[in-house]
């Protein structure tokens, strides 16, 4: 990572120097990276033990991962920890699956050719301003507490950031190598596998990424509200049952779980980035 | 949400032009294929979808006569209120506390662990504790907006520090400029552009945060009439609450946009 | 596709009365002002002309990419109506897909068209070991030189098995070396297949050297000044026997361009006035 004081170079006058010197070396970090874990982590504890604060309002770090261990072992609001991220993940899964299989294409077809684009980007600029969770009301009404609804809204957060980046991807290619595969006879279809796609990919990639994040946090949303199992619903029940501990347990495992897909889809990118350029 | 930032950054260029006779056109069809279907090709059910002439009724109710505690106007008003003093507090702090990270690699390395740590709980997350904490009134709202838009300020101020371009910064100092004078004159206007697109992300999670709070329990604003909408199965009322929520975020975005301009008027394009 | 038992005697490519506006009919631009030229079978003829004479424009109505706004474009009798696998275009920035290697590449258009795997294989081998680009088979394009990239573009062309090929100034991104070594290479390759060629260029040597005929345009309005036939001086002076540093240091040669030159520089001299 580049901070604004190891880049400087040697010739830079005295102000960049001075900077420079501010950096600290890796055993400085590590002990400022620790203390600043230090603070969040003591002044937690301390606040929790120093009875300032009821602990049903602010249970302390170790009552938290108590609880979490609690919850993996015994079911709350009808399963254990797991077995309700594992339901989220699934409905995550699908609803991030759909919007990636029809948003790439859709985003593609938009960048490539002006008449797709012309019909389709003034309902999508319209849509894209609602707030994936307002889709709420209609996703109950639609699909009342089954599996549909969840979806929904998962991919009206994943589905604007599929469409947009395929679409600036795809208007990245140069139009001669466009011009090229279609003068050498390549159907719609056939565009889109092997000229559109491998051509916009690095920005797909990175679409797929903020979907992925949006997705996750949409999901969150949807459950806090329409489903009967998953994290969400675990920290409402928390929540109406008073019971701070197990809501800051369904936050850290949203936290992790999160924070995982995005190391992967990380690993992914810089994969392909890779073997792109081989 | 790191990967916000590069989502902010496609983002400037936007979509093309809604505005042109394609786009009326495209949006006309739309229209009158939604007349059709719930008129009379009756292929969407009145209690699935509602039909433009349920949208206009519930438009009129909610306007004239309330619905769900309050008229239109209190009820965006409150809304409004909220993300507006939510937004304002967040980008205040979170604009400072991105500036100082960049600035110092001590403080940086202090915070950013620590920051990197609870970055990847949603804002969505936090809502239940919030609850807890404050109870179903406004203290609990303004704190989620807050943390929605504090995360991607931080980070992109941060990152907008960080990019600041070296020979700037050494011609500067080759002048002659005090390191305050550097910050204020060479390092902000440098970072502005990564931490306006910090700022319109936030603005986009304030709303969709907001409204997800006040859905799961609120007792006025736009997202008490979408629930309230849904809970008495009303399709014209649901509809509506949703194009207003849009019309508010694409308004604050557009008022967003119109301060970036004047913020930087050297990069007009 | 027209298979050649099939193909009729008349011209390969036909331009009648083409004309193509910008903007509205009064205040519009002209690029091109009824032009009419025709190019017989197996014909190699160049196109030059100062930048917006609408040569480029031309050789894309050829390839379906562009449409005139009056008159007609007839591949082999035919109207033209969009790109097909007969007419392949060689552009000048070459526009390889960087993602594939230089092999996929070459047979993206027989992969178009659904030939098989063995076939794809077969025509790739051959004109990888026609162009010499042994070796670097699983390269891809980035991998290599200018010179290189060309040759596995018009290898690409030739893959498809066209009627007709249009070539926009193929050679104008390459170093001058390469450029003689690409111009040779390329009259070697259609002595031995045998092609309809549009060949758009600024260099006028290299339209003397390779064309049967040239075509020279104007502009404001786009339109042709005057077509020279080169072939009867070529086989007459027996070009095709010489290197190509020889070829262009005969005094058939340097007559030739110098012909072509001052006919360029009057055509500019009476837009200009």
């Amino acid at each position: 990572m580049t901070t604004l004081s190891n880049a400087a170079n040697a010739t830079a006058p005295k102000a960049a120097r001075r900077m420079r010197r501010r950096l600290p070396g890796i055993g400085e970090s590590l002990v400022l990276s620790l203390a600043g874990f230090a603070i969040l982590f003591g002044g937690w504890w301390l606040l929790a033990r120093s009875g300032l604060v009821p602990e049903q309002v602010l249970p302390g770090p170790d009552a938290v991962l108590a609880e979490i261990l609690h919850l993996m072992r015994t079911p709350f609001a009808g399963s254990t920890l797991q077995m309700h991220l594992l339901s989220s993940i699934g409905r995550y899964l699908m609803g991030l699956a759909l919007a990636v299989a029809v948003g790439l294409p859709l985003g593609l077809l938009m960048g490539w050719s002006r008449r797709v684009e012309r019909a389709i980007s003034p309902v999508f600029e319209a849509l894209r301003f609602i707030a994936p969770i307002a889709w709420l009301p209609f996703a109950t009404l639609w699909f009342g507490t089954g599996i549909g609804g969840p979806i929904l809204i998962i991919f009206s957060g994943a589905f604007p950031p599929c469409v947009i980046n395929a679409y600036y991807g795809a208007k990245l290619i140069p139009t001669p190598i466009l011009e090229a595969s279609r003068t050498l006879g390549a159907s719609s279809l056939r565009m889109l596998t092997d000229v559109l796609a491998p051509g916009a990919l690095p920005s797909i990639i990175a679409g797929v990424r903020i979907a992925a994040g949006i997705g996750w946090q949409s999901l969150v949303g949807a459950e806090l509200i329409v489903v009967s199992s998953g994290v969400g619903y675990l920290m409402m029940q928390g929540q109406t049952n008073l019971s701070t501990a197990v809501v800051m347990a369904g936050m850290a495992a949203i936290g992790v779980t999160g924070f995982a897909i995005d190391v992967l889809l990380r690993l992914i990118e810089s994969r392909i980035q890779k073997g792109a350029l081989a | 949400m790191a990967q916000a930032v590069r989502a902010g950054r496609r983002g400037r260029a936007g979509m093309p032009q809604v505005v042109s006779r394609g786009g009326l056109l495209s949006f006309l069809v739309v229209l009158g294929l939604w007349a059709l279907a719930t008129g009379p090709l009756d292929l969407v059910g009145p209690a699935r979808f509602p039909s433009p002439a349920d949208f206009w009724q519930s438009g009129v109710q909610i306007v004239t006569r309330g619905y769900a505690g309050g008229t239109l106007l209190t009820q965006v008003w409150h809304s409004l209120r909220l993300v507006l003093f939510g937004f304002v507090v967040a980008s205040a702090t979170g604009v400072g506390l991105g500036l100082l990270m960049g600035l110092s690699p001590r403080a940086e390395k202090l915070i950013n662990p620590t920051f990197l740590l609870l970055r990847p709980i949603p804002p969505l997350a936090w809502i239940p504790l919030a609850i807890l904490w404050f109870g179903l009134g406004d203290a609990a709202k303004i704190f989620v907006i807050w943390y929605a838009a504090f995360v991607p300020s931080v980070i992109n101020t941060l990152t907008g520090v960080r990019g600041v371009d070296r020979t700037i910064l050494s011609a500067a100092e080759v002048h002659g400029a005090s390191r305050s004078q550097l910050v204020r004159d060479v390092v902000i206007p440098a970072a502005l552009p990564m931490i306006f697109t910090g700022l319109r992300l936030s603005l986009q999670a304030c709303w969709t945060t907001l409204v997800a709070a006040e859905l799961v329990g609120a007792f006025f604003g736009i997202g008490r009439v979408l629930m309230t909408a849904s809970q008495d199965v009303n399709p014209g009322m649901i509809l509506f609450a949703m194009v207003c929520v849009a019309i508010l975020g694409a308004g604050t975005t557009w008022l967003l946009g119109t301060l970036e301009r004047r913020a930087m008027p050297w990069r007009q394009a | 596709m027209i298979s050649p038992s099939t193909a009729t005697s008349g011209p390969d490519i036909a331009f009648r009365k083409v004309s193509k506006v910008y903007g509205n009919a009064e205040g519009g631009f002209v690029a091109l002002d009824k032009v009419d030229l025709t190019v017989s079978r197996h014909e190699f003829v160049a196109i030059v002309g100062p930048s917006g004479c609408g040569k480029t424009t031309l050789m894309r109505m050829a390839a379906g990419l562009d449409f005139p706004t009056s008159g007609d474009v007839l591949v082999r009798d035919r109207q033209v109506e969009g790109p097909g696998p007969d007419r392949a275009v060689v552009f000048q920035q070459f526009a390889l897909m960087p993602w594939k290697t230089v092999r996929d590449n070459i047979g993206f258009g027989l992969k178009c068209r659904g030939a098989a795997p063995s076939e794809i294989k077969q025509v790739t081998d051959r004109y990888i070991t026609m162009m010499r680009l042994q070796g670097h088979e699983s390269a891809f394009p980035h991998q290599l030189s200018g010179g290189m990239q060309q040759r596995v573009a018009i290898a690409r062309s030739y893959a498809v098995d066209p009627d007709v090929l249009l070539m926009d100034e193929p050679f104008g991104a390459l170093d001058a070396q390469t450029r003689l070594v690409m111009q040779e290479e390329l009259v070697q390759l259609s002595r031995v297949n045998p092609r309809t060629v549009v060949f758009i260029t600024h260099s006028v040597e290299e339209a003397v050297f390779l064309a049967d005929r040239i075509v020279v345009m104007g502009r404001n309005p786009g339109r042709i000044v005057e077509i020279i036939d080169v072939k009867s001086l070529r086989l007459s002076e027996r070009w095709d026997e010489l290197p190509i540093e020889e070829v262009m240091d005969l005094e058939s040669f340097t007559h030739m361009r110098t012909r072509v030159w001052k006919l360029l520089k009057d055509t500019k001299r009476s837009t200009a006035a």
